[in-house]
This record gives C-alpha cells, sequence and structure tokens, in this order.
C-alpha cells in the first residue's frame, strides 16, 4: 500500500525521528493554516496524491502570505494532479536548500536483502541522474543499520567534499531512516530529496544566532508490504489499486472474502479504462496471469481480472460468479484456470457455477449470445465439468468445454476464434501473428 | 536412486503446524502415497497426539529431532507471523532445508529468514511454496493433489516454477507429451525467495538424471535475470525451456496481481527483459512465446520424449454446445 506524504510524516518519520520541516495539513483555508504561514514568515504547499512528479503538475506552490496560503490551498485542492483528486496539502515551511541527496531503501532481489540507494544528484526524477552518480549499497537484513556504516556509504557518493560538518547528522538521519523502514514493515521508502538545509542556530557559546548546516527529509514515498505483520490497511483503511473510485462491482466483490476465509473469490479489479468484452473466471495467480496474458496476446479484451483459489465454498464461487457476468458489453467467457491440488471444481463450477448461470437465467438476466470456453482440471473435475455442460444445455448457452488435456493458453485461443466465427469478433489490434 | 538435494531417498521430514486443517491433511495424503517420509509434526501444546495413522506429534523441533535423528527437512505450515519463528526454530535444531508453504509472509522476516538461514548454510525454499515432486521418491507438500500419477511421471526434465498451480500444470502438459520430470518444485513468488533458480543450477548440471529445465517465470524482480546470468556463465549447459509470464502488466507499474513479487519497480523486473536476456543467454536457451509452446521448446532443444503414447496435439472438447 502506498502512504500519503503527510501520512508517512506523520506516523513514520515523527516515530523514528527522521527530521523533517515543520508543517500542518488542511482540506481548505482555516486558521491554522494562517497561523502557521505567519509565524514561519511563508510555506510551500504541496498537494497529498499518491502520483509523483507534483511539482511538474504545478501541485507544489511557495507562498509568503497567509492570503497567498489560503488561494494556494483551495487551487490545490480544486485541481487534478495527473488524473488524481488531491485528498489534503500539506502546508510545510519553506527550506534554504543547500543540496539535494536522493535517499531510497528497498529490498533487492540480487542480494536477496535491505538496500540503500544514495545519490548526491537528488531533487530530479530518479530516472533521470546519471548512473554513475547513483550508488547501492546492500546491508544486512536486521533491524539497525550503524551510523558508521551510512557514512562510509556517504563518503562513496561524495558527501564529505562539501558537506563534511554535517556528516555525523547526515549518517545518524539516513540510519533513522533504515530503522524507520524495517520497523514500519516497508516494502520501499524513498525520499527525494535528501535536503541539506542552512538554519539558524543558537551558537551555544555566545548565544547569538549563527547559520549552519542540518539534514531535512523533504518528501516521503512510502510503500508498506501488504503482507506485513499489522496489515496497512488497518492502520491507513482500505485503498483501490487504481487511481479511480472502485466500481460497485469491484466494491460488492471485496465483500466476498471479508467475513469467510475459506478459500478466496473476491479478487475482482476491472482495467483502469474499465474496457473489455471478456468476461474473466480465471483460477490461481499464475494460471490466471498466464491467461490474461495470453488473451491479450491473441487479441481479446478483458473486462475484468480475477484470481480465484483455495478451494473457496460453492457460495462464494456464486457471488463472484454473478458479478463476473454482470459487467455491460460481453461478448465471451473464459473460465480457465490450471491443474488444481485443493480447489475442488464440483464444488466451484459444478455448484456455485452452476448455480448463478441458473438463477441468472430465471431472472430472465442471462445473455444468451455470450460465447463460453471452459478449461479446468483438479479434483473432481469429470463431475465438476458434467453439471455445468448439463447447466449449458438446459439453459441454451453456447460455448466448449475442456479438461486439462487442453494446454491452459490454448482456451484463450479457442474462444478468439469461435468469436471470430459466431459473432464476427474484431481482434484486437494487440493480437500477435499466429 | 534418483533424486535432489531437496528430496532424495534419504531425505526425511517434520512438519511445522502439522495438527491445522491444510497439513494434516496433506501429512495424511503424503503418507499414504508415499508412506514413511515424514517422521513427525510439530504444533506446540500438541505434544504427545498422533495424526492418523501414525505420525506423532511434539512440542519442539528439538525434541522431535531428539527422537527421529533422521529428519533433515522442515515443512512449514504455520500462519504468516509465525514463519520466521518457525524457520529460525528449524536452522537452531540443525535441520538442512526448511520448505515455506505460508503465503503472505511478510518481506521483512521471509529477508530475515534467508539471512540467518545462508549464515547457517541452511537452504530455504519459498515462502509460497508449492512443494517438491520427485515421481522416483515422492513429495513434499500438497503438490499434485490426492491423484498425482495423472499429473507427474518420472523422467529427467526439471520444472522450477514461481506459480503453484503451474508447477502441476506444466509437468501434466508435459507427460501429455511424453516428457516425464526429475523434480517439479514451486519456488514461490514472493519477493525474497530462499532458492531461485539459479540456486540450483550448478547441482542440476552435475545430475546425471537431469535432462533440461523448464522455468516458470513472472514479470517482477531479477531472479530470471540471475537464471540468465549463470547460464551465460556457463553454469548449465543442459536445454533450458522458458516461459515469462506478466508483459501485460508492464504498462501498470506499481500495480501488483497475483504474486507479491509481480511488481514492476522504477523500470525493474520487466517480462520482455527478462526473456531478452534469457533468449540470449546461450544456445542451451529457448524462450516460449505462449505458455503452451514450452514442450515444442525442449524438444527444439533435443530433449526426447521418455514416455509412451504421447497424447495427439489436437484436443478435442470434452463438451460442445456450439
Amino acid at each position: 500500500m502506498n502512504l500519503y506524504e503527510h501520512e508517512a510524516v506523520s506516523s513514520i518519520y515523527k516515530k523514528y525521528k527522521v527530521p523533517h520541516a515543520n508543517f500542518v495539513v488542511a482540506t481548505e483555508p482555516n486558521d491554522e493554516v494562517a497561523q502557521f504561514v505567519k509565524d514561519n514568515g511563508g510555506a510551500v504547499v504541496k498537494a497529498m496524491v499518491l502520483v509523483g512528479k507534483r511539482g511538474k503538475a504545478g501541485a507544489v506552490k511557495l507562498v509568503n502570505t497567509p492570503e497567498e496560503a489560503a488561494k494556494a490551498v483551495s487551487d490545490i485542492m480544486g485541481m487534478l494532479v495527473w488524473g488524481e483528486k488531491p485528498v489534503a496539502v500539506m502546508v510545510c515551511e519553506k527550506a534554504s536548500i543547500v543540496a539535494e541527496l536522493y535517499c531510497a531503501i528497498t529490498y533487492s532481489t540480487e542480494t536477496r536483502s535491505p538496500v540503500i540507494t544514495l545519490s548526491m544528484q537528488g531533487g530530479m526524477d530518479v530516472e533521470d541522474i546519471d548512473p554513475a552518480d547513483i550508488q547501492t549499497f546492500p546491508v544486512k537484513a536486521q533491524a539497525e543499520v550503524e551510523p558508521y556504516e551510512i557514512r562510509n556509504m556517504l563518503v562513496k557518493i561524495g558527501f564529505t567534499k562539501q558537506y563534511g560538518e554535517i556528516l555525523r547528522q547526515a549518517s545518524m538521519a539516513i540510519a533513522n531512516v533504515y530503522q524507520a523502514f524495517w520497523g514500519a514493515e516497508c516494502r520501499m521508502l524513498e525520499i527525494n530529496p535528501l535536503a541539506v538545509v542552512k538554519v539558524s542556530k543558537k551558537d551555544k557559546k555566545t548565544g547569538e544566532m549563527v547559520e549552519a548546516l542540518d539534514i531535512r527529509a523533504l518528501d516521503a514515498v512510502i510503500t508498506l508490504d501488504d503482507d506485513a505483520s499489522i496489515p496497512p490497511q488497518k492502520i491507513y483503511g482500505e485503498r483501490s489499486a487504481y487511481m479511480r473510485e472502485p466500481t460497485q462491482r469491484e466494491v460488492d466483490a471485496l465483500l466476498i472474502d471479508r467475513d469467510d476465509h475459506r478459500g478466496k473469490a473476491g479478487s475482482y479489479v476491472e482495467p483502469e479504462d474499465l474496457s473489455g468484452d471478456i468476461a474473466m473466471m480465471t483460477f490461481g495467480g499464475g494460471g490466471s496471469a498466464v491467461t490474461i496474458e495470453t488473451c491479450y496476446d491473441v487479441g481479446l479484451r478483458p473486462a475484468n481480472f480475477t484470481d480465484i483459489g483455495g478451494n473457496p465454498p460453492a457460495e462464494k464461487m456464486y457471488r463472484i460468479g454473478r458479478i463476473i457476468l454482470s459487467k455491460p458489453g460481453l461478448k465471451g467467457v473464459l473460465v480457465c484456470g490450471g491443474t488444481a491440488s485443493n480447489t475442488r471444481i464440483d464444488v466451484t463450477l459444478g455448484e456455485g457455477l452452476v448455480n448463478a448461470i441458473d438463477d441468472l437465467a430465471k431472472e430472465g438476466k442471462l445473455d444468451r449470445d455470450l460465447i463460453w470456453v471452459v478449461r479446468r482440471g483438479g479434483p473432481e473435475v469429470e463431475k465438476g465439468l458434467k453439471l455445468l455442460a448439463e447447466c449449458f444445455e438446459r439453459n441454451g448457452i453456447k460455448g466448449k468445454i475442456y479438461d486439462s488435456e487442453l494446454p491452459i493458453t490454448e482456451a484463450p485461443l479457442i474462444l478468439r476464434d469461435l468469436l471470430v466465427e459466431h459473432r464476427g469478433y474484431k481482434p484486437g489490434e494487440q493480437a500477435k501473428e499466429a | 536412486m534418483k533424486g535432489t538435494s531437496l528430496l532424495n531417498k534419504n531425505t526425511r521430514l517434520v512438519v511445522i503446524g502439522a495438527t491445522g486443517r491444510e497439513a494434516s491433511q496433506v501429512v495424511r495424503e503424503s503418507e499414504a502415497l508415499f508412506p514413511g517420509i515424514i517422521l513427525a509434526g510439530v504444533t506446540p501444546g500438541k505434544g504427545g497426539t498422533t495424526i492418523e495413522p501414525n505420525v506423532p506429534i511434539f512440542n519442539t523441533i528439538e525434541e522431535a529431532v531428539a527422537e527421529h535423528g533422521a529428519i533433515d527437512t522442515a515443512l512449514i505450515y504455520v500462519p504468516p507471523a509465525s514463519v520466521k519463528d518457525a524457520a529460525l526454530e528449524a536452522i537452531a535444531a540443525g535441520l538442512k532445508t526448511v520448505f515455506v508453504i505460508t503465503e503472505h509472509t511478510p518481506i521483512r522476516d521471509a529477508a530475515f529468514i534467508y539471512r540467518v538461514a545462508t549464515e547457517n548454510g541452511v537452504r530455504v525454499v519459498g515462502g509460497t511454496s508449492l512443494g517438491c515432486f520427485v515421481p522416483a521418491v515422492g513429495r513434499i507438500a500438497a503438490i499434485g493433489g490426492k491423484a498425482p500419477e495423472g499429473a507427474l511421471a518420472d523422467g529427467g526434465l526439471v520444472v522450477i516454477s514461481k506459480s503453484g498451480g503451474l508447477t502441476v500444470t506444466t509437468a501434466e502438459m508435459l507427460k501429455r507429451r511424453g516428457h516425464g520430470v526429475l523434480m517439479a518444485m514451486g519456488m514461490g513468488g514472493d519477493i525474497i525467495a530462499g532458492t531461485i533458480y539459479s540456486d540450483l543450477m550448478e547441482e542440476l548440471q552435475a545430475n546425471p538424471d537431469c535432462t533440461g529445465l523448464v522455468m516458470l517465470g513472472e514479470v517482477g524482480g531479477t531472479y530470471e535475470e540471475q537464471a540468465a546470468e549463470a547460464i551465460q556463465a556457463g553454469k548449465f549447459t543442459k536445454p533450458v525451456a522458458a516461459f515469462i509470464g506478466g508483459e501485460f502488466q508492464e504498462e501498470q507499474e506499481g500495480v501488483a496481481f497475483g504474486h507479491a513479487g509481480a511488481v514492476v519497480e522504477r523500470g525493474k523486473g520487466k517480462a520482455s527483459d527478462k526473456k531478452r536476456l534469457l533468449a540470449a543467454a546461450g544456445p542451451n536457451v529457448r524462450v516460449a512465446r505462449y505458455y503452451h509452446d514450452l514442450p515444442d521448446c525442449i524438444e527444439e532443444l533435443g530433449v526426447k520424449p521418455n514416455l509412451d503414447n504421447p497424447a495427439s496435439r489436437e484436443v478435442p472438447a470434452k463438451y460442445a454446445t456450439i
């Protein structure tokens, strides 16, 4: 799950003592914002969105007065940032930036450990940084890195050439960033920029205000591990996979697995633009992915993605079946899974799906122009496919049913050819040469 | 006798979380199919009980090993939050292989387990592993279900798959074309996988029973890239047929569909790059365009079917209403 910057700063930076700018969060102009801008002699107003490149979208504004701040808050809350509506703004104290570092911590599959990526060329998109200016350091998978390890890294990226006077502060700040990464169970924690800033400090000897350098995390891009020991949605609420409101069908599907942990049938996502004309009833992570992929390859347009598995009871299969078949504009249905080890085919297809079809037919909601292709293997497959075939017969459904003798990815090809032959289907442009 | 370091005639298991619903069913089914591989189970608090007909349950792995010194492998079925505890217990008890079947292990725990295992010379397989099947020996975990003989036949190919379901589906597709397997293994699709393709390549290169490798990979991470590197470095010169799923996800950066590890992050882990690197890794590699091209790929590289009566390529529908 991706966090908004204000969530990341409020709940993670504060807890792990990652130095950051003071701020207030608002959704409309108010007295707190006005007072904050007055006290700090200006501010930076930033849109709280999950997409990147906010600056380029004009969603980060510098303001000097409470009036300017009020206008910036209203403007940003009213805009779309690369299509995404801000949920709030963060009003932060301005920083006097001397240098911008890039700092990210993530898991590397190359070392199968956490890695810290650092560059002196932060402040720009990470893809635009010259690879020669960016270095990645594997660290031991444990709760802490020692600041000396970070100092060794900072020397290697050239930090000490100009900013040696704050080497200790910087190393402790980044060591805290690592602790935050580990402690909050992040999948990725990216700070761009991690800035060297000029601040006014009281000189300990003379008591006078003097300028000094310090380090501040001026951004927070955090992806939490969805499998973290405390599920992120328990802390931050549910979040749609796409940057749009979930459809009613997606919401209905989510409810299927909510109170019943037997198997999984409620994963249902529609393409971001809601397009597609092939209802997909696919089973298992790998089996679903390989089927969807082949669909695109042969020019079929999936209307939804599902990943059903773990031997769900018939009731769950009934519900997801009805949801999948209720999307408008469908032309074909692909029921496709590999050879299940656990999932009972008589229960899922022979009972759950069959009941869904029978009920839709009774209610007059069954579209008999749809063309179906079924391919499935697993426990009680003979019984399950026979029950489904009988259901097709009595309801006048057109289709073909295969068991695991048919390689799984030939099913989309067969459906495409049937659709072309019987319904004049025009395969999409992505279709590869057969 | 045939086998691999993960499963051979000497492999003996303790099942952790053995009294759970899924695990106890797997214990019963596996012992009915291949008796004598599972020597004990562990569930804290259930020590002294038995899974019928004859698998004794202990409170700790240490106790189980003290009673059954032949145990060398742990099979973990505990809930995600307890996986770390169970894996570390197995490592501390001196076992040499740990299969993690549990799905949704926190990444942090997986990385920690991998580190401790590596420091102690222990091999972890998974999380989210389906287990491992060696037709000549038996199986670890539920792979193949109640009637595995329909899908898995003895032969020389090794199937390694991120997807559990596709592990068996692939073995079955190969069997229908006359190819048996030396081993089929689900390595799991987690971000941190304890055992990856390249970890097993040197062993399989040296194993005279292995005639080739069938790799099922997918978008995300760099394990397929590491396999390509190992092949390029000459560590595996036998035939390799690979299928890499997930090209359709490339335009959807950051969106995970299916496995936790199946995400393109900052331009890394694209299926198209994996395919390109594998295809260029050596003349012994074929990358399948469609998944069902895998048997053709392995045959093009000179692997001959070892089973009698391969099925016809034309498959009629079991039922047709059109």
